[in-house]
């Protein structure tokens, strides 16, 4: 029989699907289930082409990268605090799109509680106003 | 498992000399289970009826509440069995961070709505939030998931036998999707209503309607043909009716139904709009949910 999704996670998916404004989707288990068109553009790859990628993969597919370069460890950022802590964090980074380009950005990310407790959470992109760095 | 529709209607209770044979009262559908327990699903106007019905007085009654809004609870104070002590009332529901199950109903079963209060009710009432996941009410597995309506709102899958009822009558699935491209574990309520031997699903508005009612909660009849043909189910019955469709009209959209789920592929007979009092016997998978009457 068919797992339906919770009902969080496929109302969240509809709202991204419908804005311009570059959004991640992790499930509970920090499972990247979903981005929207505009987070397609930034990273050179839409979702469709992609599929979902597992907890231990999608921080490195992308960088993130801290001001120096250095890959910024899974644990910090702010989708992985968000999903484990329950948690809003935000952060700013750079991310390597799939052609290599580098982009700094701002990352706010939230988790999505209900009744049942955590079931994922969501995290929204923004071209970075300033370099501070990696951050909560 | 046989299944009775008392109450076809949404939003408002429709009474009068157009609405005669799909009906005017709200959402309630009797369940009689395998072993002759029964449950009621919703508890619309419809319920009264249901409740006048009941010969002999069952000792124990559940009623599963898909969520709270008036034309779901608004028989329950004319629900005669609620008024006789002998009777034991199980009422589910779905839970709130705001109030309980019992918090929130007793706001309509209190004054100055209700001239009765939930603790002067004669019969054994409790209130239980359904739980996350599959429970047993005697032969039968019930399972409950948050569909996409306005607040918290369930759907059920009850299972008993062979045979399979899924019930959806407030559910808006297309919000924002596309039933006919999304994977199937991403569409709302699909998961509940997989391969039933009978789905009962909201069809409230003509397609030309639904544009005027986006989120509102509630489906299209294209919607809850997509939705129908992607869950499989043996048998749908469109429900939940627009309280400013006349039998006239449904009649027209119980046409425009059934051309269009010939269309897309689906079963002759596999399609119908709900009828109050209509009934269904419900066999196994394998074959067709043939209705009793």
């Amino acid at each position: 029989m068919t797992q339906q999704k919770p009902l969080e996670l496929i109302l969240a998916r509809n709202l991204m699907s419908a804005l311009s404004t570059p959004a991640f989707l992790v499930d509970e288990g920090g499972v990247l289930v979903f981005y929207n068109e505009a987070a397609g553009m930034l990273l050179g790859k839409r979702f469709e082409e992609l599929g979902k990628v597992g907890a231990d993969e999608w921080g490195s597919l992308f960088g993130p990268f801290d001001e120096n370069g250095e890959p910024i460890p899974y644990d910090d950022l702010p989708l992985v605090v968000a999903v484990r802590n329950g948690r809003p964090a935000h952060a700013d980074f750079e991310i390597s799109s799939i052609d290599g380009a580098r982009h700094r950005i701002e990352a706010s990310a939230f988790p999505i509680l209900t009744a049942h407790g955590s079931q994922g959470a969501i995290a929204v992109f923004w071209p970075a106003a300033s370099s501070n760095g990696a951050g909560h | 498992m046989k299944v009775k529709l008392w109450g076809t209607r949404g939003s408002i209770p429709s009474p009068g000399p157009e609405t005669i044979r799909y009906g005017g009262n709200t959402s309630c559908v009797g369940v009689t289970l395998s072993d002759g327990s029964m449950l009621a699903l919703d508890a619309g106007t419809g319920i009264r009826s249901l409740g006048l019905a009941l010969a002999a007085e069952p000792a124990r009654l559940h009623i599963l509440l898909t969520h709270l809004h008036l034309d779901h609870i608004q028989g329950l104070v004319f629900f005669a069995p609620a008024f006789r002590p002998q009777t034991e009332i199980v009422i589910w529901g779905p839970a709130s961070p705001e109030a309980s199950l019992r918090d929130r109903i007793a706001r309509y079963i209190s004054a100055p709505l209700s001239p009765v209060e939930v603790r002067e009710l004669p019969c054994d009432v409790s209130f239980r939030h359904c739980p996350e996941a599959e429970w047993e009410i005697g032969p039968a597995r019930i399972r409950a998931a948050s569909v996409a309506h306005r607040g918290p709102t369930l759907g059920y899958r009850i299972d008993d036998g062979d045979s399979s009822l899924a019930y959806i009558p407030d559910h808006e699935p297309a919000l924002g999707a596309d039933l006919d491209a999304l994977e199937e574990d991403w569409i709302s309520g699909l998961g509940l209503a997989r391969d039933a031997s009978l789905l009962i699903h909201d069809g409230q508005y003509a397609d030309n309607e639904y544009p005027d009612h986006i989120g509102w909660g509630h489906s299209s009849l294209s919607h809850a043909i997509s939705f129908a043909r992607r869950a499989n189910a043996e048998r749908t019955v469109l429900f939940h009716h627009d309280p400013m469709h006349s039998d006239e009209r449904l009649d027209q959209l119980a046409d425009e139904a059934r051309e269009r789920w010939a269309v897309a592929g689906g079963r002759e007979g596999g399609i119908e709009l709900a009828a109050e009092r209509a009934e269904y016997e419900l066999p196994a998978r394998t074959a067709s949910a043939a209705p009793a009457s």
